[in-house]
């Protein structure tokens, strides 16, 4: 199998921009392209990522936006929903040995959308679920409940996630929002969706993501640090909420497949920073357990330990993570670029104390996380 | 590198109008076809990739939640491919990645719509950003019907000989879907019928046009080595292409149409053909109106630039002509768009596996298929073959 890498990323986040949608992507796709010192035409093709409903009332986001992705003239293609996908599309079309470089973007413009959870509950399906509330936050409202009671994790364990994420995002100039936090003023900041308080819940970001993929020889042209894409994994879970078990869902098996293609047998101890997305703070720790960094039901006992902490031994979300920032398609690519920064020690700020070797990516859609995408990322 | 692929199983479900079912349920009756049409289990499958038109169509997004089990992807990874009109081909072609790259063995590739839950119309005028283009170019008919009378404009064809043409492929298509068990418009159709129909948007008129469908289609991709395991005869990706232009509509020559010729250019230099009229013996092209159909032609190399209503009217490409295009009926008599180009990969390969009915066409050895998206802008093309 060939060996891809990512060799050049760049972002452009916030809450919103004077700017519009084509500067925004423009600027991105640009910025790459000038990092990696290829022009258009020498680029393979590109993937990119972005969905429809959240695409400011436009259809067909890729046609919307192809030229401005430099697409023009290219077999160029998308991929809606998770941003992971766009990632994983273009390493396969390495893989094949068809292109030696793929440039994968993610666009989302949050400030042109309406609330996340107005868009969400379109997920919802239109006879049952949708007519009784069913959204993103609802729906992970409930996984929290199911989480505290099944494991007797603390809401202060929980708020323990934002006062971390956002005092991590203060170090981080990409991030939309930020603040020292204590766990109390997490607690008492208003409910959003029983036990969610606001604090607890992402919000609504801009996100312009955009990397280089190449395979091994080009990539050793281009960059003297490619960062290896090692392993992926992806499953998606049965669609009815209450058919599912919101405790053991699918990212265990999503994992699996991605510690398997990169050799990791022990992810406590073989991976050294963690980039995931959890759009509701208790996420973090459930996912956590999911991706094997701790026991089942010892999410709340990691956050609590520190180990998890942009200075301890396994920092999970050293960017802030998606409470931080959150574009919402392109929220899992983001991940990638910001564990390739880590990876390279260009991080900033917000780069940890140790050199990361190994990293894992994650990504997540649907609701309570119906399905789930996994990156092993490293030198 | 990239390994053989090969297509070993199809399903599509009877298109139309299809109110006494879910849209999942008619999902899934895609996708059972195609499993029972190769003989496997959903267990055997590796991976699903789905895709679809714009979320307004029918109301809800992220259709790869909601057909979860009905794709039977449960506990599986999954892609989902969306480029507009042309989504069924990128479909395709995702999935053909998926096995090309290693990392799956059987993809079950998935594509639907059920449109008549919806307004088509209203749906794809979003397609068009609102401050310039939405406010002339009201969808799909209009840009066609531009894109007609640059045609015929640029290489001087009389107008009676396009509509003479017009007719001639009309009746054609809705003379073939009568063949075809899964096709959605089954009307007979006199001459005048065709000639006089009412204007949609000048100068197409209503037979010229593409129906709103509701259907899916489901098509089984393999490895060489999972088929030879089978035992199994299959399709082979033999080429691929894909490519698109401008967004805004006047920034892009729309008759001798660069995205459409360099698509299939690109899928013909990896299938290794030099003369596609010669060498192809049927193609599924993504034809939702008449007049369009002959453009695609033209780019697509069947004939030179304003040659096509000439071949057309000596019947080259009628189904014992030289080049039988679209013996399904094609998009004009069934257009499900998430399906439709998936549609036409799943055509093409049951004429090489010849399992096409009464709409086989014989001795199939090469097939084209081809789908159109975005604002008459995105082209993609696979290629498939009797022979790896």
């Amino acid at each position: 199998m060939r060996r891809v890498a990512i060799t050049e990323v760049a972002q452009i986040s916030g809450p919103d921009s004077k700017d519009n949608f084509y500067d925004q992507a423009y600027r991105v796709t640009r910025e790459v392209l000038d990092k990696a010192g290829l022009s258009r035409d020498e680029v393979g093709t590109i993937v990119s990522a972005s969905t429809d409903v959240f695409h400011g009332g436009i259809s067909c986001a890729n046609a919307y936006y192809w030229e401005s992705t430099g697409s023009f003239m290219k077999a160029g293609t998308r991929q809606d929903g998770e941003s992971m996908f766009a990632l994983h599309y273009a390493f396969m079309k390495i893989l094949t040995g068809k292109y030696d470089t793929v440039l994968v973007v993610g666009l989302c413009k949050g400030s042109e959308n309406p609330d996340n959870d107005a868009i969400t509950q379109l997920i919802a399906d239109p006879f049952y679920q949708r007519p009784v509330g069913l959204n993103e936050t609802t729906a992970a409202a409930m996984q929290m409940h199911q989480y505290m009671e099944a494991y007797g994790a603390t809401a202060e364990q929980c708020a323990t996630v934002v006062e971390k994420n956002l005092g991590n995002a203060l170090r981080n100039p990409y991030a939309h929002r930020r603040g020292c936090y204590s766990t109390e003023e997490v607690l008492a900041s208003g409910s959003m969706c029983h036990p969610l308080t606001d604090l607890m819940c992402a919000p609504k970001s801009e996100g312009f993501i955009a990397m280089l993929l190449a395979a091994e020889d080009k990539a050793r042209e281009i960059t003297p640090q490619p960062v290896w894409i090692k392993g992926y994994g992806c499953a998606l879970d049965t669609y009815f909420l209450g058919d599912r078990d919101l405790l053991a869902g699918q990212l265990p098996n999503a994992a699996r497949r991605a510690y398997k293609m990169a050799g990791i047998t022990d992810p406590a101890k073989e991976i050294d920073l963690v980039e995931l997305c959890e759009p509701y703070a208790f996420q973090e720790l459930l996912w956590c357990e999911q991706l094997g960094l701790c026991g089942r039901g010892e999410g709340g006992k990691l956050i609590a330990s520190g180990k998890t902490r942009i200075d301890g031994d396994l920092p999970v979300n050293p960017s802030g993570g998606v409470l931080a920032t959150n574009p919402y398609v392109s929220r899992g690519l983001q991940r990638v670029v910001e564990a390739t920064l880590q990876i390279r020690g260009h991080a900033g700020e917000h780069q940890v104390r140790q050199q990361v070797n190994t990293a894992v990516c994650h990504g997540s859609t649907g609701f309570a996380g119906q399905c789930h995408a996994v990156a092993v990322i490293g030198r | 590198m990239a390994r053989p692929v090969g297509i070993i199983g199809v399903g599509q479900t009877q298109h139309g109008r299809r109110e006494e079912m879910s849209y999942p349920d008619l999902v899934r009756e895609a996708v059972l076809r195609a499993l029972e049409n190769c003989n496997l289990t959903p267990d055997d499958v590796d991976a699903v990739v789905t895709g679809t038109m714009p979320s307004m169509m029918e109301g809800i997004a992220m259709t790869q939640f909601y057909f979860a089990d009905a794709v039977q992807a449960v506990g599986k990874p999954i892609l989902k491919t969306e480029t507009c009109g042309s989504v069924g081909v990128s479909i395709a072609h995702t999935a053909y990645y998926w096995v090309a790259s290693g990392m799956a063995d059987v993809i079950l590739a998935v594509g639907h719509e059920k449109m008549f839950e919806g307004d088509s119309q209203a749906t794809m005028v979003t397609v068009l950003e609102p401050y310039y283009q939405r406010s002339f170019l009201s969808g799909p008919p209009t840009a066609f019907s531009l894109q007609s009378q640059m045609w015929s404009n640029r290489f001087n064809i009389p107008e009676d000989k396009i509509r003479e043409a017009a007719t001639h492929i009309s009746m054609l298509h809705h003379n073939s879907a009568f063949d075809n068990p899964y096709a959605h418009v089954k009307v007979r159709l006199s001459r005048d019928d065709v000639m006089n129909a009412p204007v949609i948007a000048y100068p197409i008129r209503l037979y010229d046009v593409c129906p709103n469908s509701d259907g899916a289609c489901a098509v089984i991709f393999a490895s060489e080595d999972k088929i030879n395991h089978l035992g199994r005869k299959a399709a082979w990706v033999k080429g691929i292409g894909y490519r698109g232009e401008e967004y805004f509509i006047g920034d892009s020559d729309k008759v001798v149409w660069r995205a459409a010729i360099e698509a299939a250019k690109e899928a013909y230099d990896m299938a290794g053909i030099s003369n596609p009229r010669k060498e192809l013996n049927v193609a599924e092209v993504y034809n939702p109106f008449t007049y369009q159909e002959m453009i695609f032609y033209e780019c697509f190399g069947f004939c030179d630039f304003g040659e096509s209503p000439d071949l057309v009217l000596k019947g080259v490409f009628d189904r014992g002509g030289e080049l039988p295009v679209s013996p399904s009926g094609g998009v004009l008599c069934t257009n499900p768009i998430g399906a439709t180009g998936l549609i036409r990969v799943g055509e093409a390969a049951l004429q090489i596996l010849e399992q096409a009915g009464d709409r086989q066409i014989g001795g199939v050895k090469l097939a084209l298929a081809h789908a159109m998206g975005g604002v008459v802008q995105l082209c993609g093309i696979m290629i498939l073959g009797a022979h790896k």
